[in-house]
């Protein structure tokens, strides 16, 4: 096909990325048709007139696909009840991360620990919601809907999306599948891969124009596969020259034995690249990325320090990164999985599907410290921890302490809230 | 729109991966009960079949960087290619598409990934068993299934053992392969787990063994039946609950008349599969009313899409200009046959339709279309060729929309043809 000629890192250098280059660009993708080629230059105008305005808040999204073990992660590690419950599994405490009230930080994360050191690191304990569900993608569905009770099919933030006015650069999930996550009842975000989009050229650029017009004999999916199409062409407007100069591909790190959840498995990429986007100006105020592998129900110790190492690493390259974009101020980042583990071992040198877990928010505009009660290991419900914190306190202060939106547009009535964020 | 075009376009493209050049014509000449014979009493002999692949055990992992390290990953990464490759084939070539199609639901639903099972040999017998079973019945196929040896690698059977159980197949045999969630306790997840111990497999082989040292023998209470049971007792215990028929029927709901549209209560499919027959099943499902109601859309997963065009375009996957480029825009689609994200299996419907995989997909239709030998469509008169393309695709109707956007390119070969696959028409069986 006819690509569109690749720009050099030169030609489209972030610092000297001019409206003349977005022209040109948008030119040489669209140049058979007016009407194209006058969108394109909308775009490209938008772009250049409306960048996101420095001091707004952009919330980043880190999923961690597979139920992280939350003990492991933020251990406990003055407590004589979780080494008499995981033998094989626990650290020993001269390797840990202290922090305080007897708790540590698994000794993959320093990065964070240096974060935490600085007051920008929010842990927010016993996270869970009431009956827990240990199935991955019920307990999954139930995070990212944000709904424990009733099965929605809206995202907690494809609803926030719904209060937004319609465009494809509010939101953005890198990868090329949506998470559920980001799916509103009209607006939804919008998935970019990692490498950037192509679009084609010419007449036949035209012509994939014209298809993805709406029609009124489209039934919901025709719509929303011709909609995809429509959006492939101002994101990729937007975007491919700034991706154009992207760091080499890399896999972080093998998921080894927890790899059967979901996830992607080089996180340390996508934020590399939400990082640039940023730095460029992208009128996006939500980001998604992910990392698989925490299903470790074996051999868990040496996946689960990895994983966390590249969690911590990537996180703190990625605000060293903000830093230097001036935005670091504007950023959080709130971090999340599915269900924390079993706290006793399940003698595979792993551990079972369990309840709650940590949740972290990270950045300047958060009051570090500890939030929530820590789980008693000793006062087990079923051999698994009791739930202290309710997610939607969490996300209720996220939407309104980051995204600026009354919460009960997007979770309805609920009182809870922490004092993690710090006003605007 | 013309009830029988829809009704037949559906028959073809869920239950058959896409026509054949003529055979969506045929079809609508003969009417749809006829198709529906055709598909469901398939030939014994599939003639179509490509010949399967016959894979040596490669053994053990050499140490890496040891003398047999680099030759043995040279021998993975061959097999795995030829069984990938070939399954595709075998989806394209195959002259029993239902048989095909229900092979691919049971990988779906049995979802195995080779990324931690890491052998194609294992992968290979898995999918033998899925054609074994694909129409018959699903006790069988669940027994199959207990004893095969990716899925006990993939779900840590070989650490499910008397000393430390390990819930992982337990649970997911529950929640996603007899049972559906929240129709059990956690209680009875742990005691299947115990029911389930002993299992022991060597990864390079997959063949299963039982070593009665590791196994739990003692008495276990699931789903109200307290016995001792063996690990082939407990399945059939719970393949013996009302629920499995009933979830069965919402799976292949699901996967074939909608995923956003729930399977209505009392649906005929559930009692026609009370004896687990699928066959008896699937006949039920295809003589019903589902597939000429409008509001039933589902889109191609990238593989049921993929298999559609080459079928329609007469191409076989194995030989495509290049192996490493057909992988490579499957991956970039996020469905790479045996190679499922998770244990749930395939997502569907809107997850396909990102910005992302709109642009894979039209780089994707113009690598294909361009080995395609379009001639017979270039025979066509150029006013005519959008109508053809309706009916070469089982399209039941092109929008408005659509029909002037191809109207535009009908004298472009083969740009005329990307456009038609890559149409919402065509990307989602309406």
């Amino acid at each position: 096909m006819n690509e569109i000629p690749t720009m050099s890192a030169e030609q489209l250098g972030m610092s000297k990325y001019t409206r003349r280059q977005f022209l040109k660009f948008s030119g040489a993708a669209t140049a058979a048709t007016a009407a194209t080629v006058l969108s394109m230059n909308d775009i490209a105008e938008a772009a250049i007139t409306r960048p996101l305005p420095l001091g707004t808040p952009i919330l980043v999204v880190v999923t961690l696909y597979g139920g992280n073990d939350g003990l492991n992660t933020v251990i406990p590690y003055k407590d004589p009840a979780y080494y008499a419950a995981r033998p094989d599994l626990t650290y020993k405490a001269e390797t840990l991360l202290p922090l305080s009230d007897g708790l540590a930080l698994n000794p993959a994360m320093t990065g964070i620990k240096t974060l935490w050191d600085e007051k920008k690191v929010a842990i927010v304990r016993g996270v869970g919601y009431p009956e827990p569900d240990r199935s991955h993608f019920s307990s999954m569905a139930i995070w990212q809907t944000g709904s424990p009770k009733t099965h929605l099919s809206t995202g907690w933030l494809g609803r926030w999306l719904d209060t937004q006015k319609i465009d494809p650069m509010t939101s953005i999930s890198l990868g090329s599948v949506l998470p559920p996550l980001l799916v509103g009842a009209k607006n939804s975000g919008s998935a970019l891969p990692l490498g950037g989009l192509v679009i084609p050229s010419g007449i036949y650029a035209q012509a994939c124009d014209r298809l993805s017009q709406p029609s009124k004999a489209d039934n919901k999916l025709m719509a929303a596969a011709a909609l995809s199409m429509r959006n492939l062409f101002s994101i990729s407007g937007n975007i491919t020259p700034i991706l154009s100069q992207a760091t080499q591909m890399s896999d972080d790190l093998p998921t080894v034995g927890g790899g059967n959840a979901g996830g992607d498995s080089n996180l340390t990429q996508q934020l590399n690249v939400v990082g640039k986007l940023i730095a460029a100006g992208a009128p996006t105020k939500v980001w998604s990325v992910s990392l698989g592998g925490f299903d470790t129900h074996a051999n868990e110790a040496n996946a689960q320090a990895a994983l966390l190492g590249t969690v911590s690493t990537s996180i703190t390259k990625f605000l060293s990164q903000m830093k230097a974009s001036g935005r670091s101020k504007d950023i959080t980042i709130l971090v999340y999985s599915e269900f924390g583990r079993r706290v006793k071992g399940n003698g595979s040198e792993g551990t079972d599907h369990g309840t709650a877990g940590p949740v972290f928010l990270i950045g300047d505009r958060v009051n570090g410290g500890f939030y929530g009660d820590q789980p008693s290991l000793t006062k087990l419900i079923d051999g698994d921890l009791p739930v202290t914190t309710d997610f939607r306190d969490i996300y209720s202060t996220v939407l309104e302490g980051v995204l600026l939106t009354p919460a009960e547009k997007v979770l309805g009535k609920w009182s809870g809230r922490i004092k993690a964020i710090k006003p605007v | 729109m013309d009830a029988k075009r829809l009704e037949i376009s559906r028959l073809i493209n869920r239950f058959a991966f896409g026509p054949r050049p003529g055979e969506f014509a045929a079809a609508l000449k003969s009417g749809a009960a006829t198709y529906k014979k055709s598909l469901l009493n398939a030939p014994a002999i599939d003639s179509g079949a490509p010949q399967e692949p016959v894979f040596a055990d490669l053994g053990p992992r050499p140490a890496p960087k040891s003398a047999d390290s680099a030759q043995f990953s040279q021998a993975l990464g061959a097999q795995k290619k030829e069984l990938t490759i070939w399954w595709l084939d075998q989806m394209v070539l195959t002259n029993k598409p239902l048989q095909e199609r229900m092979v691919w639901f049971w990988h779906g639903h049995w979802a195995t990934s080779i990324g931690k099972v890491n052998y194609a040999l294992p992968m290979l017998t898995q999918n033998q068993t899925f054609r074994k079973h694909a129409l018959g019945n699903f006790k069988d196929l669940s027994q199959a299934m207990l004893v095969d040896g990716a899925l006990q690698v993939w779900l840590d059977g070989n650490e499910n053992t008397l000393k430390a159980p390990n819930e992982n197949l337990a649970r997911e045999v529950m929640e996603l392969f007899v049972l559906g969630v929240n129709r059990y306790t956690e209680k009875d997840v742990k005691e299947l787990a115990r029911a389930l111990t002993g299992y022991q497999v060597p990864r390079s082989t997959g063949v299963v063994t039982l070593n009665q040292k590791r196994r739990d023998t003692g008495a276990v209470s699931i789903l109200g039946k307290t016995a001792t049971m063996s690990g082939p007792e407990a399945i059939n215990h719970l393949v013996d609950q009302a629920d499995c028929p009933r979830f069965l029927a919402e799976r292949i709901w699901y996967r074939f008349i909608s995923s956003t549209e729930a399977m209505p209560k009392d649906h005929p499919l559930i009692s026609a599969l009370a004896g687990k027959d699928i066959q008896q099943g699937l006949t039920t499902l295809l003589n019903g009313k589902d597939l000429t109601n409008a509001k039933y859309s589902i889109v191609k997963a990238p593989v049921e899409w993929f298999v559609a065009v080459c079928k329609a375009l007469e191409l076989t996957p194995s030989k495509l200009n290049s192996f490493a480029k057909l992988n490579g825009y499957l991956d970039k689609l996020a469905q790479i046959p045996f190679s499922p994200p998770n244990v749930g299996g395939w997502p569907t419907d809107e997850a396909w339709l990102s910005s992302a995989s709109a642009q894979f997909r039209i780089s994707f239709a113009d690598w294909l279309v361009k080995q395609a030998d379009l001639s017979a469509i270039e025979a066509i008169a150029p006013e005519k060729r959008v109508a053809y393309l309706a009916d070469l695709l089982a399209v039941p109707e092109w929008t408005a929309r659509t029909s002037a956007a191809l109207g535009d390119l009908q004298k472009t070969l083969p740009r005329l043809v990307s456009l038609a696959i890559c149409s919402p028409e065509y990307v989602v069986s309406q």
